[in-house]
């Protein structure tokens, strides 16, 4: 370095030339290390905005050969893989009026033309209305679900501002069966039944190619829906409810709600509860009344009432009579028999005609904590459990029950729930005494939760015959399909209204179980004011109405559940027959 | 040091008698390989396999939409029409690198020179495609300013060591002014991607051979300002630059983009698997990084930013330890040119950057821009080759002037 240092006397012109070439080259040098920099700044950037678009916006857009393989959203099917819901690659047929991009007018046709083409193709399209659209040349949606034929025949008009985008649409195979379990999808999002739970799992990737399987059997719903509407029109009901349930694992074989609505074209009067349903109290088609209707369900609760009691030990002698020919008084409230049985009843003989009075004091012997103790464990005390997003809570459950709430409860007024806890805790009291939660998706044999033990088994077993002799002996007997060994109770509740107890207004359910004598399903048909028609021999309880739907269901589904007529056998009711006689009248 | 005294030019003495340059082919071929930089060698022919790879992944989409109702290109047209480019290219490419120094400088000046006169025969003769005059039909379609980049450099650095000889030289004014007639006629065509490149280049080569500072800053307010100019007055600047900011419309050339960069995620969808790319416009040649992306992963596009950056810091680095002044100007530009025109084309396709018709050097598919590419990685090759068993002076990072200084001072105070 001592040339920089170098004496002054010897500082030439050239001396001073050699240095500025040293000092360029040194600077030069230097400065080639700041290029390097700025080329290293570039490169981090570069990678960085690498790693934020990969973490920040991920797999979003992420497509593989394989996700296109794979259906836009993934299929629901039946528990035997029947297809219930499918992904249906459609067309949308959408106006758009800067196609043509000449600056001239949108259509090569007038637009009354175009329309009437179009009329052509679309025999239910309105032609004045498409005419209307055409003409005010805003780009508009005129038809979606199109099929692919018609997206040709469309084409061959050969007008350019009709445009044909693809849609990935869904497509119900089965029309409106089983549309409450279902629900719908708009926009690609699910909407109130298993669409709705199943969003994620039917739109990832890693699962969409696999179908969901559900618990339902369609052909068990297909019979379900068959016969309650045939019931429900028969008797010129408002609205029906069914449901089929699987009293060892709870799986739901079959759900049905009347009206219902079709999926595969969901309307607003489908959805939204107008001012005048709300003045006559009714709900749109979309409402799923089995697990989001509560009613006040009546006698059908009597056959719990008396489970309880044997089970917590304050029955103990079933010939026991009690009064039966005089009301009960409890302070101002009277509680009554619609018609006088007989002087005294004993518990078998209450069920068999459905008394009142003697249930409410066996419910009043029982004590008001006791049944609510009972009530809570079979699932009374809150919303049913079920995946559905549409649950109705129970009403007036809560609190400390007096002893004229324990009495009424006791016989099913007082407390309002949905069908849906009833087939659960009916499940529960034919089954052995295990409450499970009621579940729609499919569940493999073996796996079925443990549930939770809310009677004796031996309360189960006296329980099913004492529901086994309603349906041979008392207000069942129209349930009583031949060699199915059916069981089961009425209902026929008076449904409130501006306070008090309408006589003509009615519930009527019947809920029943098969076979008695190794109970398998439960099964629920519920008709919402039924009139008395022809059909029900002009009555509106449930022993005209809803025990028949059932009578006929029962042998359509039996065999298809594996539960096959035989008139050899039979719950043992030899022990209890003596209590009813042959006839109480 | 005072040992080893630099040389000085003195009328009358001739300088000491230069090394007879070995005259049979092999000698001279085995002097090659042992005077060449062959790690950057190597580098380039990886940069240049994986190119082949991503034209292959480009190509059927760029078929795809090239093919009319009469002539169906094959699915792999572009690749083995890319095959044979690059097989000339590496041909180019060795040819330049075996050419000695001297020669190498002096040919590519006067291929600059016939460049320039080229590029003003463009707009007179020039054919025109997409809306922009760039080509040239000599027999051979060519873009002239293609050749006239790596010759531009090349003249840059020689227009700059002037001043070694005479510091009086206006040399910064004169390479500017050859810089202001080019940028002037490649607007003209318009090229606003090529120009900036060149701006840049200069700019470069101009700091390094010793642009005060004060200048520098200067320099870089003229450019916003000329920016800024670009977008009030120059349609294609402006149309680009409001694209960029605005975001654009859904399934334009950018969003296409984005949606192919991101298609495959970090993996890819594997080689021939992406569906996003087929949509894409220019897939084989400005698009090619985001269709590395989709098919390859963003792990592949992250290799590739490492790769170019380890070919600039080879190239700068070994610049570091240089003593030719001309060498380490002509090779900064040249590779200046090189590194711009990769990571303005690697940020146009991470949306960092607006669009520009700007190709990734060495990937895309290219016809006399793969040549053009090659020839000045093979200038750039003979520019810096060095004998091995020459030692040079070490760079001193801390600044050798100010350590003496300091010696010098503490020597005083003591005496």
């Amino acid at each position: 370095m001592n040339s920089l240092v170098a004496p002054r006397p010897l500082a030439t012109g050239r001396i001073r030339l050699v240095d500025y070439r040293r000092r360029s080259l040194l600077m030069a040098r230097f400065r080639v290390l700041i290029i390097a920099l700025a080329f290293l700044f570039l490169a981090l950037t570069a990678v960085s905005r690498i790693a934020w678009l990969g973490v920040i916006q991920p797999a979003a857009a992420q497509t593989t050969m394989a996700d296109a393989l794979l259906p836009p959203r993934g299929e629901i099917t039946d528990r035997n893989g029947v297809p219930l819901a499918r992904a249906f690659p459609a067309y949308a047929l959408w106006f758009n009026p800067h196609a043509m991009d000449d600056g001239g007018p949108p259509l090569v046709s007038s637009p009354e033309e175009v329309a009437r083409e179009l009329h052509a193709i679309f025999p239910d399209l309105d032609v004045v209305d498409t005419a209307e659209k055409l003409r005010a040349g805003r780009g508009a949606y005129l038809r979606r679900r199109v099929l692919p034929e018609d997206a040709n025949r469309v084409m061959e008009i050969g007008e350019l501002a009709l445009e044909m985008p693809r849609e990935a649409d869904r497509h119900y195979p089965q029309g409106s069966l089983a549309a409450h379990v279902l629900g719908y999808v708009q926009d690609g999002q699910g909407h109130i039944g298993m669409e709705q739970v199943l969003q994620d799992r039917l739109v990832d990737p890693a699962f969409r190619g696999e179908p969901a399987a559900l618990s339902i059997d369609i052909r068990v719903q297909g019979a379900l829906e068959d016969e309650l509407k045939r019931g429900m029109l028969s008797v010129n009901a408002i609205g029906a409810a069914g449901i089929v349930l699987d009293v060892d694992t709870g799986e739901v074989l079959a759900m049905a709600s009347f009206p219902e609505f079709d999926p595969n074209n969901v309307t607003t009067e489908d959805l939204i509860r107008t001012q005048e349903m709300v003045d006559r109290g009714i709900m749109p088609p979309a409402f799923n009344r089995v697990t989001n209707q509560v009613y006040e369900l009546g006698s059908i609760f009597k056959p719990l009432t008396v489970a309880a009691a044997i089970d917590a030990g304050s029955i103990t002698n079933l010939a026991r009579r009690y009064q039966a020919n005089r009301p009960l008084r409890i302070g101002k409230q009277t509680i009554n028999d619609s018609h006088v049985i007989g002087d005294t009843l004993n518990a078998p003989q209450s069920l068999i005609h459905s008394s009142n009075i003697v249930t409410g004091q066996i419910a009043d012997e029982l004590g008001s904590d006791v049944l609510k103790k009972y009530m809570t464990d079979l699932g009374m005390g809150e919303a049913p459990y079920i995946e559905l997003p549409g649950r109705g809570a129970p009403l007036s459950f809560g609190g400390e029950w007096s002893r004229l709430k324990g009495m009424t409860v006791g016989f099913g007024h007082g407390i309002s729930v949905t069908p849906l806890h009833l087939a659960s805790a009916y499940a529960a009291m034919v089954n052995g005494g295990m409450w499970r939660p009621a579940t729609m998706r499919r569940i493999e044999p073996g796996n079925a939760p443990r549930g939770r033990r809310v009677f004796k088994a031996s309360t189960s077993a006296r329980m099913n015959q004492l529901l086994r002799m309603i349906a041979v002996y008392g207000t069942g007997r129209n349930a009583n399909a031949p060699g199915f060994r059916v069981g089961g109770k009425t209902g026929s509740a008076e449904k409130p209204k501006n306070g008090s107890y309408s006589r003509t207004t009615l519930v009527s359910t019947f809920a029943a179980a098969f076979p008695m004598d190794r109970p398998r399903y439960v099964v629920i048909a519920m008709l919402d004011e039924p009139q008395g028609t022809v059909a029900s021999s002009y009555q509106r309880t449930a022993a005209w109405n809803a025990a028949p739907v059932v009578g006929r269901l029962i042998p359509r589904i039996g065999p298809q559940l594996g539960v096959l007529p035989d008139e050899g056998r039979d719950i043992d009711l030899t022990e209890l027959q003596y209590l009813v006689g042959s006839g109480v009248h | 040091m005072s040992a080893a005294r630099p040389y000085i030019p003195q009328p009358g003495r001739r300088s000491a008698p230069t090394a007879a340059f070995p005259q049979d082919r092999r000698r001279q071929l085995l002097v090659w390989w042992r005077e060449i930089d062959r790690v950057l060698l190597g580098l380039i022919l990886l940069l240049m396999s994986l190119g082949t790879i991503a034209v292959m992944a480009a190509s059927p989409a760029s078929a795809n939409r090239l093919s009319t109702s009469d002539v169906t290109l094959s699915d792999l047209h572009f690749f083995w029409l890319h095959i044979r480019w690059q097989f000339l290219g590496l041909c180019v490419l060795i040819a330049t690198s075996l050419v000695p120094h001297e020669l190498a400088r002096r040919g590519a000046i006067l291929l600059g020179a016939a460049m320039l006169v080229a590029l003003v025969l463009v707009p007179l003769i020039g054919v025109e495609r997409n809306g922009a005059t760039r080509w040239l039909n000599l027999g051979l379609q060519f873009q002239p300013s293609e050749f006239l980049k790596p010759a531009f450099a090349v003249i840059l650095a020689w227009i700059l060591s002037w001043k070694v000889r005479d510091p009086g030289l206006p040399v910064i004014g004169v390479s500017g002014g050859l810089l202001g007639f080019i940028v002037i006629m490649l607007m003209a065509q318009p090229n606003f991607g090529e120009a900036i490149l060149f701006v840049g280049c200069w700019f470069v080569v101009v700091m390094l051979a010793g642009l005060p500072i004060k200048r520098i800053l200067t320099l870089c307010g003229v450019g916003l300002g000329g920016l800024v100019l670009a977008y009030v007055f120059y349609d294609n600047a402006r149309n680009r630059i409001d694209a960029f900011l605005g975001g654009g419309t859904a399934y334009d050339q950018v969003d296409l983009a984005s949606r192919t960069l991101l298609g495959g995620g970090w993996t890819g969808t594997g080689l021939n698997l992406g569906n996003n790319k087929m949509r894409l416009p220019e897939a084989h040649t400005d698009y090619i990084f985001s269709v590395i992306g989709e098919e390859f992963g963003l792990l592949a596009c992250g290799v590739i930013v490492v790769l170019y950056l380890a070919i600039i810091l080879r190239v700068l680095v070994r610049l570091v330890d240089e003593d030719r002044l001309f060498i380490i100007l002509a090779a900064s530009g040249l590779i200046a040119l090189f590194g711009g025109q990769a990571f303005i084309n690697i940020l146009m396709n991470l949306q960092l950057f607006p669009s520009k018709g700007m190709t990734l050097p060495l990937v895309s598919y290219g016809g006399s821009s793969t040549i053009a590419q090659c020839f000045s990685i093979g200038l750039l090759l003979a520019i810096t080759r060095r004998n091995p068993f020459l030692s040079r002076e070490a760079f001193d990072f801390g600044g050798g002037a100010a350590k003496a200084r300091k010696a010098g001072a503490q020597k005083g105070k003591r005496r």
